[in-house]
């Protein structure tokens, strides 16, 4: 197979979709304040390279940061669990109730409790992180030998010894899962609290756009929001594949 | 199980559950985090006092309606394209691609788009089906690819032709796999709707959450939050026992 | 082997190779003759991994061959299959877990379209000794039990051609002696030409007509052997010096292949 028949194999759904659109948009002969085809979208966001990349350099910051403080507690807690029955067997159930919950819903409570402020949205992308990568890591170490209360009974070299050997190596791989899990779901946190409550990144470039029928531009806030997301959620995705393959 | 063994398994669990209400009962009631975290007992009044039950019952009937549509329809669409790449099997990869660009597209991205096409009381509807229609995709892509070697030879030998071996072994051994995309599908319905309706619908708990937050309605706010995560749990906890029935019989 | 009635079964110089992942091609079989007349039961024995599976698959018109030609009753495999005139018993038993042993030996019927005959179904659930078990599922059943369904499937719409693919290889070693017992049991009540692959020895000989020795690397017929005790073979044959010396004889004839491996 050639390369063009290659990538037509794979893209044909997407640039269906995209012709359909510059198809209606042409035919309906609609106005830009209703839906502007798609090469003006790109105008936008071609000719404003410095407006889009600040915004979106602080969303994914935000998101960044949220992610790895959610992955960092989450795993802490699964293996503060590992070591004793009773906090896992009592944290197991929230952590499920938590990560099958509509997390989104959170976000209004949140946003209340801490205030209207960046650090919120770094919060809420944390929570959204925090219960799927406790869910993940804890299920990675079910299969250890229990740590029962020796872990912080015996001496703390042989737990250091064991936490290196046996606890980590299970926790890095289902880890890289909980990443690939949480990005998506962090870079979506991230975008509608700032839709929701911020003062700056792409969720606030679109709200401000949309509210003032700026199509293009709330449109090039979408196409790049998608960029960002699947570029994110690509990267993850690799970097599990690559860590489980060294790893193993 | 010995009264003993059933204390080791689901006495943890429970009193987990039961720290759990405590400490929202105690940082709500000594105000540990402020006038904005009410004691839960403060919350489940807000919810049983019948005076809030006209509010609350029409934004919950029109969010639930959203949900159930949204459900349906995602599922009705996931099913219809598995079974299209099941049938037209080179138009895999496309349809693949598509919807994983669309899954990997945060909600709000869509939101213009929606905005243009439909009424504000449909986008809740609609995201939640875009959502549902990702994870049910997958689900049945899955599961019909997961007709054991063995039985695929199975019925070659017996000569099966491609309708009767889809009846009787593709689709029965995709259910196990579909039950657990059915699962996981009502959070992700449920956020979809409450996603939706930030844009501008008129009614429904997730505007209602909106106007609380905005207005300092702080029962009010947690109120409609605990009924729509408890409505997705119970909802969640019975597709889970279905899921188990269905795993038990079909693998 | 008389010219005058025409084998059920034939390959002729069959080979058959396969294309691996790095672009390099195996050669699992080659110049593979064979010949099943009508009625005979043929054991094909080797070790592992010589090709032996294949010859099965090729006859179930699972595999194609490279070169060569594999005829059932002068047709393409793939028509009896189509025909619904192939019973295969398989390795792994390959009984759908949603069915209980009625439904799974009723199956032929309702792939075949035809309509259940419930009395047949009964009658093979009794000759394969699962009486009482007819509505259980498979996860309820032994690993004995499991194979004695899946064999009863494979009987069920009477086939012209039955092959078993080392029905009984996941089984231990007293339940395997047991099913061949009851195997050539049911094998008496009809005959039908059946080809079995089987890496033992005392199976290949307590119920075949004639063995065909496999070698691996590629895939080669290395001799055949006749069996000749009479029918109906009762389990006491299996004591017999004669049967003691057959199994040395070609347990010698596989060893120097599994050394060399």
């Amino acid at each position: 197979m050639t390369r063009l028949s290659q990538f037509l194999a794979r893209n044909w759904a997407v640039l269906l979709l995209l012709a359909l659109w510059q198809g209606w948009v042409s035919l309906a002969g609609l106005n830009s304040i209703v839906l502007p085809a798609p090469w003006p979208v790109l105008r936008d966001v071609l000719s404003h390279p410095a407006l889009y990349l600040a915004n979106a350099a602080q969303t994914l910051a935000t998101a960044a940061a949220g992610v790895a403080i959610g992955l960092a507690l989450g795993a802490l807690v699964a293996v503060a669990a590992w070591a004793s029955r009773l906090l896992a067997g009592m944290l197991t159930p929230l952590g499920l109730i938590f990560s099958s919950v509509p997390v989104v819903a959170l976000i209004p409570i949140l946003a209340r409790l801490l205030g209207y402020d960046i650090s919120t949205v770094v919060a809420i992308v944390a929570v959204s992180a925090f219960f799927p990568t406790f869910v993940f890591v804890g299920a990675g170490l079910k299969d250890l030998p229990r740590g029962a209360d020796d872990l912080f009974g015996v001496l703390g070299a042989s737990r250091a010894a064991r936490l290196r050997h046996l606890v980590l190596p299970a926790t890095v791989p289902n880890l890289m899962i909980a990443l690939r899990i949480t990005v998506p779901e962090g870079v979506l946190a991230a975008i509608l609290a700032e839709f929701l409550m911020g003062r700056s990144g792409l969720g606030f470039m679109f709200r401000e756009a949309a509210s003032r029928f700026a199509m293009e531009r709330a449109l090039g806030t979408s196409l790049v929001v998608t960029v960002a997301a699947v570029l994110c959620f690509s990267l993850a995705h690799r970097a599990e594949r690559v860590v489980r393959t060294r790893w193993s | 199980m010995t009264l003993r063994a059933r204390l080791h398994r689901y006495g943890p669990p429970v009193l987990g559950v039961l720290l759990f209400c405590l400490a929202w009962q105690l940082i709500g009631a000594y105000r540990l985090a402020g006038m904005t975290w009410p004691p839960l007992t403060a919350v489940l009044a807000y919810l049983a006092d019948p005076a809030h039950h006209q509010l609350l019952g029409r934004a919950a009937g029109t969010t639930f309606a959203a949900v159930a549509l949204g459900y349906l329809t995602g599922t009705g669409i996931g099913l219809g394209l598995a079974l299209l790449t099941r049938l037209v099997r080179p138009a895999r990869a496309g349809i693949d691609r598509l919807v994983a660009l669309v899954h990997a597209t945060p909600a709000i991205a869509l939101a213009p788009v929606f905005m243009i096409l439909m009424s504000r009381e449909t986008i809740p509807v609609a995201i939640s089906a875009l959502a549902v229609t990702y994870l049910i995709y997958v689900a049945a892509t899955s599961g019909l690819e997961a007709t054991k070697a063995a039985h695929a030879d199975l019925f070659r030998t017996l000569g099966a032709r491609p309708l009767t071996a889809f009846w009787r072994l593709e689709l029965p051994s995709a259910l196990p796999a579909l039950a657990s995309g059915l699962k996981l599908a009502v959070p992700v319905s449920f956020m979809g709707a409450i996603v939706g309706e930030w844009f501008g619908a008129s009614r429904g708990l997730g505007l209602l959450m909106i106007s609380a937050m905005q207005n300092f309605q702080i029962p009010l706010l947690w109120a409609a939050v605990l009924l729509t995560t408890l409505t997705s749990l119970i909802l969640y906890g019975l597709l889970g026992l279905f899921e188990a029935a269905v795993h038990r019989r079909f693998r | 082997m008389t010219q005058a009635t025409p084998d059920a079964i034939r390959l002729d110089s069959v080979s058959k190779s396969f294309r691996l992942d790095d672009g390099n091609s195996v050669t699992a079989l080659e110049g593979i003759d064979l010949g099943l007349r009508e009625g005979e039961f043929v054991a094909v024995l080797g070790p592992s991994g010589c090709g032996k599976s294949t010859v099965l698959r090729l006859i179930a018109g699972l595999e194609s061959a490279s070169t060569g030609e594999v005829r059932i009753e002068g047709r393409a495999p793939s028509q009896l299959a189509a025909a619904h005139r192939l019973g295969v018993a398989f390795q792994d038993h390959a009984l759908l877990p949603w069915l209980s042993v009625a439904q799974n030996i009723a199956l032929p019927y309702r792939v075949a379209g035809t309509k259940v005959d419930n009395a047949r179904v009964d009658a093979l659930i009794e000759l394969v000794g699962l009486t009482g078990f007819r509505d259980a599922r498979p996860s309820q059943l032994s690993g004995g039990m499991r194979q004695r369904a899946s064999i009863a499937r494979a009987l069920v719409l009477d086939p012209d051609v039955l092959l078993l693919d080392e029905p009984f290889g996941a089984l231990d070693a007293v339940t395997r002696r047991h099913m061949n017992v009851e195997l050539q049991r049911i094998w008496s009540t009809r005959t039908l030409t059946t080809l079995l692959v089987t890496h033992s020895v005392d199976e290949a000989i307590f119920l075949a007509d004639r063995i065909i020795v496999m070698t691996g690397r590629p895939g080669r017929i290395l001799r055949e052997v006749t069996v000749p005790f009479p029918r109906p073979r009762d389990p006491s044959v299996l004591r017999t010096p004669e049967f003691h010396a057959m199994v040395d004889e070609l347990t010698l004839a596989l060893e120097p292949e599994e050394a060399a491996l």
